[in-house]
């Protein structure tokens, strides 16, 4: 395509790594977050384990700070939605590993996926009241 | 202004005309943010106080943490990481020059200025973009103005104290001469694709209106705190929106490229490798 704009094109025959494919949503549907409160089955397994994923800096589960977006359960495919606190969080690539590696060590689950996603926006307000329990305890001040 | 424009729909949605403009708007958001954030770190020690080392850096990493955004919703259009930052051509970068301007050491009052025109700018041109009809630009502005909320602050609080020392007011009107008409280029356009931005609802308001905005309310701020405003200055020439650069960004695009190249990468080193244990 001829343009003012000529950077050197991507290959198109190049094999997509997972890493694009976590941009191709941006905007979660439904109500966020998602805790997984009324998840049954294998789904209920994942969110188990989504619980042990803490925050690099903070002993509190990324789902009770409210970064989890939604969970997809589809046969051995787990599909996460998920935004991070802070648009240069250094610590993106390690939590987005993490959480895919949690998916990954449910019974039943082969592959996981973690699409990151801006919108709605995350805040504070997000945090579970367990999650500000445990947030208190570790120091910070919340209302 | 409302826009009645359609919803661009997904990337690979786009007709050519329509990627085009989404492109043309996109890359001034990320190089733009980019090259601020990468000039803004040769502060991260140099600052008057540990506490504005802190603040500098902080920003630092807001404004590469937006690039990063940017840049993946370029991605998305088939671009790579490496195409974009290491394998360009310095020309093929269409940030304003007020950010690839290098700091001297010890004028802080230049790196104040320098961040609350280009806030200013960038609080302006974040609200044109909340209703844009492109869904992943849309998508994204929610989280980058809760973070430029802090810049536009601190700029601010920083000209209030300043405005209050002699020496220190001196200063701060010898970087707002200087950087004036620097920060003007970034209201330049970069081709005819301007009215497609518009005229499809990228962007809700002309880069000429955007100006009249930022305009009257830097003057406004800044005649408050007794300095005199160059209203009538010209853009500074080159514009960098027409991929044309001052000889800084030259040499800081060889720096920022150097390691890259110096170890005959051809992939970009992401903090930890998805395949790493």
């Amino acid at each position: 395509m001829s343009s003012d704009y000529d950077r050197p094109r991507a290959d198109p025959d190049a094999t997509a790594c997972s890493y694009t494919d976590y941009e191709t949503t941006d905007h979660a549907t439904g109500d966020v977050p998602a805790t997984g409160d009324d998840a049954e089955g294998l789904a209920r397994e994942v969110w188990a384990e989504l619980y042990t994923v803490e925050d690099p800096e903070m002993p509190v589960s990324i789902v009770d700070l409210g970064l989890i977006y939604g969970l997809d359960v589809a046969g051995n495919e787990a599909t996460v939605d998920m935004t991070l606190t802070y648009s240069g969080c250094p610590a993106r690539e390690l939590i987005l590993d993490e959480v895919e590696e949690a998916a990954e060590r449910v019974d039943g689950i082969k592959n996981a996926e973690v699409r990151l996603v801006w919108s709605p926006d995350w805040s504070v307000d997000l945090v579970t009241e367990q999650g500000k329990e445990a947030l208190r305890e570790f120091g910070m001040s919340l209302e | 202004m409302s826009t009645t424009n359609a919803d661009l729909g997904e990337p690979t949605e786009l007709s050519e005309d329509e990627q085009r403009a989404v492109e043309a708007q996109l890359f001034r958001l990320a190089d733009d943010e980019f090259i601020q954030a990468e000039r803004y770190t040769f502060w991260q020690v140099r600052a008057p106080t540990l506490e504005s080392d802190l603040a500098v850096s902080n920003n630092a990493q807001d404004e590469l943490g937006h690039a990063r955004l940017w840049y993946d919703a370029i991605q998305q259009l088939g671009y790579s990481e490496e195409s974009l930052i290491y394998e360009s051509d310095p020309s093929d970068f269409q940030h304003s020059t007020l950010v690839e301007l290098p700091f001297e050491e010890g004028d802080w009052a230049n790196a104040v200025v320098r961040a609350y025109l280009y806030d200013v700018a960038e609080d302006i041109r974040l609200s044109a973009l909340e209703e844009s009809s492109y869904e992943p630009i849309r998508d994204r502005i929610g989280r980058i103005q809760g973070e430029e909320e802090y810049h536009l602050e601190h700029a601010r609080s920083w000209l209030e104290r300043m405005a209050l020392d002699d020496d220190a007011s001196e200063r701060v009107q010898h970087a707002l001469d200087e950087l004036y008409p620097y920060a003007l280029t970034l209201f330049e356009p970069v081709g005819d694709v301007e009215d497609d931005i518009t005229n499809l609802g990228i962007r809700s308001m002309s880069l000429s209106e955007m100006h009249t905005e930022w305009a009257d309310r830097v003057e406004s701020f800044l005649t408050e705190q007794g300095f005199e405003v160059p209203t009538d200055a010209e853009p500074a020439t080159p514009i960098g929106r027409d991929n044309q650069h001052t000889d800084h960004w030259h040499s800081l695009h060889e720096e920022m490229t150097s390691t890259y190249r110096n170890l005959g990468r051809n992939e970009a080193t992401l903090l930890m490798d998805e395949d790493d244990e």
